[in-house]
């Protein structure tokens, strides 16, 4: 089998490692190998996080080379470009335009780069944009596994790991609160 | 035999447990903590004593003598922690032990947690300890199990060593059940030639005894076949590899491919290793013998790699050997399947694809400094260390403030701008007192967490006693190991730790020590605090400011709220003086006019002593 490496960057505070505790369970139950390496730091909310998974290929090392991920799940505006240089030529970039301001930039002290910065540097890097505007999210939903469903349903994900598995490890993660949970990645998914 | 998804630490915990261990130690120290975090959340370890020690010394201690009275026993420290733990530990390999007993290391190349990059593999060569090293999630399962029994078979304490990108990785392992410890009455023979170093013979002998031990580790790795050698074409490309490193090597090959690499799988020769030391030296004697050129995975120093010269020279072996001596690689960073693929194009002699030079996009990126998170008692602290400097007449630039480990250490971002700075668990008070002695002259401040201050502030706080230093410790005591993920410590208020441990008050053990001025002051309550910060300047000698407030992130996960602030945007004159000086992040500036977040708010009231508009308020709860 193929592989196929996901690098996923975000914000402490948005459920970043939900994602890729998601679907490393998703596809251990589809029987695909799987290694995910979160780096939380000091993962308060408000720092970067990213994850590296890696699926597909057994005798993978955790790290994803430069240039080597199929997919970039990106949940924050800025943190985007952060993933970039991990992006394969021609690979997939989920990117939710979410704006998490740092204090200085809130202050008007420090440089935001804007979503024509954003998007122009994916394209250079030969990255596909999937967008997703945060103020078209439902009330209530929640964006991590919204993002999720987008990532099932829209890219490449979907020839590795099949939908029914997201949606079982997602009752198993919450069994009170599955269906909330299957409607935030169901809308994600259907999008 | 069962399947679950676990995490390298988490794998080191289950196997120490299928191996029977009794007793499990370490201080947390991030990427190691969750071997013992995740044993701490079971509910019922029965036999196991599972303990955070109170530093890195104490907790092998205490594992050496479980595995001298014959029960199995695990140590968990991160890099750092070794320095620390190593006086004992050096002369616990050389007295040996009976049960098995296992020292784990979590070491940190590309520096992902914010430390050094210590090899800790010349922690292993100092004292001739063999030292495991995983290349995944599933390995770090099957060495624990494996270090124990090789411990008990050689008679001597074995590392294993981690890396972060293993350590904190998920991936499913294959398990088998939890054995108990088997009941068993033990005992310590009196030996004082194996249990004390009391004389040149006895240190002599153990020595001997130890590198004798070594060399059976050897040829027990080799008997189990702990190590894979195969051998492609004679005077062709041989691969080897250790650790995390070899577990690139499939894909770094296939990636070469793609630029013309073409070597047949069958024509290269691979060596892939659990161990560094001991060193295979028949496995590679094999290697120099049939490979005409030879390359060495390893990240960080060239252990092996040096190892390899040194037998191609003695045993006059023309083969050229590839690695960081070389400068293919460096010795800094850790590895990925392209850096690896670099430089098998480059052995190949094909010319590596064109770099279309592109600038790091990363440049564009907001700077994200991690601050104090929202109701975080130490900002409070800060903003007082500054206001009582400034009130002593201090200049910000010349406020020499010495920091130390774990979350206090944010002091140094801004908006605070507080600490200058870091070195190791419990430095602050020592170098603090080495710029006095260097006739620094401003008032002389140390700041240290709850848990360092155990951990290793504690004797510097006895030396600045005893040599009678004029200086103000603030002991920053939020009741938790907060960084490196909530872990309790002597000063966790007896109703969060287990049932029957006991509290240490810092604040009589600073008067016991004879500290004379000790003042105990709430970071809530920034008046008071500044108060007590410039009485503790002004006295002449040693003085403490026990800064005593729970963890926010402890606190909010009770439900706890200080009250309700109230913010009127009619009274705020949008000076931000409360987000300039507090940097909370539950106070923001949205289309013109303040928000307050009431979700991250726990109503600490930090903010409000900030405002002079009275534009913040709180309502008691």
């Amino acid at each position: 089998m193929q592989k196929f490496d996901i690098y996923v960057v975000g914000v402490g505070g948005q459920g970043v490692l939900t994602i890729g505790e998601l679907i490393s369970q998703a596809a251990v139950a589809s029987g695909i190998p799987v290694n995910v390496y979160p780096t939380k730091g000091m993962a308060q909310r408000g720092g970067f996080v990213k994850e590296q998974i890696r699926l597909g290929r057994e005798n993978l090392g955790p790290s994803i080379p430069p240039q080597g991920a199929e997919l970039v799940i990106s949940m924050e505006l800025s943190e985007s470009l952060k993933a970039l240089p991990f992006l394969q030529k021609g690979g997939e970039f989920v990117l939710y335009g979410l704006i998490w301001a740092p204090t200085e930039v809130m202050l008007g002290k420090e440089h935001y780069p804007s979503r024509q910065d954003v998007s122009r540097e994916i394209a250079a890097a030969g990255g596909r944009i999937i967008y997703s505007d945060p103020s078209q999210l439902p009330q209530g939903v929640r964006e991590n596994i919204f993002i999720l469903g987008m990532a099932a349903g829209h890219t490449r994900l979907q020839e590795f790991v099949p939908a029914q598995s997201f949606r079982q490890a997602i009752e198993e993660r919450w069994p009170a609160a599955a269906a909330a949970n299957l409607r935030a990645f169901d809308i994600g998914y259907d999008s | 035999m069962k399947k679950q998804i676990l995490t390298g630490n988490e794998a080191i915990a289950r196997g120490a447990l299928a191996a029977g261990a009794k007793v499990i130690t370490g201080y947390p120290g991030t990427p190691s903590s969750e071997v013992i975090g995740s044993l701490l959340k079971e509910k019922e370890l029965t036999g196991v004593k599972v303990e955070w020690s109170v530093n890195e010394k104490i907790a092998f201690e205490i594992a050496a003598a479980a595995a001298w009275t014959g029960q199995r026993a695990l140590c968990t420290m991160k890099m750092s922690g070794l320095n620390v733990a190593y006086d004992s530990l050096i002369s616990a390999a050389y007295s040996g032990c009976r049960g098995g007993l296992v020292i784990y290391v979590a070491d940190d190349p590309g520096v992902s947690t914010g430390m050094c990059e210590q090899d800790s593999r010349g922690f292993a060569l100092i004292s001739d300890m063999p030292m495991l090293e995983p290349a995944s999630v599933a390995q770090a399962y099957d060495l624990t199990v494996f270090a124990f029994r090789l411990s008990e078979a050689i008679g001597s304490p074995v590392f294993l060593r981690g890396v972060t990108n293993i350590a904190q990785s998920h991936a499913p392992v294959e398990m088998q059940e939890h054995e108990l410890p088997p009941e068993k009455p033990v005992s310590l023979p009196k030996d004082i030639a194996t249990y004390t170093k009391a004389g040149a013979i006895i240190c002599q002998n153990q020595h001997f005894a130890l590198l004798q031990s070594l060399d059976e580790a050897e040829v027990m790795l080799r008997k189990e076949k702990m190590d894979t050698l195969i051998l492609g074409k004679k005077r062709g490309l041989g691969i080897i590899g250790v650790g995390v490193a070899a577990s690139y090597i499939d894909e770094a090959i296939d990636l070469a491919r793609e630029q013309g690499f073409s070597q047949e799988d069958a024509d290269i020769s691979y060596l892939q290793l659990c161990h560094t030391l001991p060193y295979p030296t028949e496995e590679i004697s094999t290697m120099l013998g049939h490979c005409g050129r030879l390359l060495i995975l390893e990240e960080l120093e060239p252990h092996l790699e040096r190892r390899v010269y040194l037998q191609a020279y003695q045993e006059k072996q023309n083969v050229q050997i590839w690695g960081k001596e070389n400068g293919v690689f460096s010795r800094s960073g850790e590895y990925n399947a392209a850096l690896i693929t670099q430089a098998l194009l480059t052995m190949e002699g094909i010319s590596l694809p064109e770099d279309i030079e592109r600038p790091n996009p990363a440049r564009l990126c907001a700077a994200r400094p991690i601050t104090t998170c929202a109701g975080c008692p130490h900002r409070g602290t800060f903003l007082a260390i500054n206001k009582a400097l400034r009130k002593a007449g201090v200049k910000q630039s010349e406020a020499l403030v010495t920091g130390d480990i774990g979350c206090t250490i944010l002091g140094m971002n801004a908006p605070f701008n507080t600490l200058w700075t870091e070195l190791s668990m419990g430095a602050s008070i020592g170098l603090a007192q080495g710029f006095i002695y260097a006739g620094i002259k401003t008032p002389m401040v140390a700041t240290i967490g709850d848990s360092t201050f155990f951990h290793a502030g504690l004797p510097a706080l006895v030396n600045v006693v005893q040599h009678n230093i004029n200086m103000t410790v603030v002991i920053m005591d939020n009741g938790w190991t907060a960084m490196t993920g909530m872990q309790t410590n002597p000063g966790t208020d007896e109703a969060h730790q287990a049932a029957g441990k006991k509290q240490i008050d810092i604040e009589l053990l600073c008067r016991g020590m004879g500290v004379e001025q000790v003042l105990v002051a709430d970071p809530y309550d920034l008046p008071q605090a500044t108060e007590a910060m410039s009485a503790a300047i002004a006295h002449f000698g040693p003085s403490v400011v026990l800064m005593r407030r729970e963890c926010a992130i402890q606190s909010g996960r009770r439900k706890i709220s200080y009250g309700d602030l109230v913010l009127d945007n009619e009274k705020c004159t949008l000076c931000k003086a409360c987000i300039n000086q507090c940097g909370c992040p539950a106070l923001s500036l949205e289309g013109g006019a303040l928000v307050l977040d009431k979700n991250q708010c726990n109503g600490c009231g930090v903010c409000k002593s900030i405002c002079k508009f009275g534009a913040l308020s709180l309502n008691a709860e």
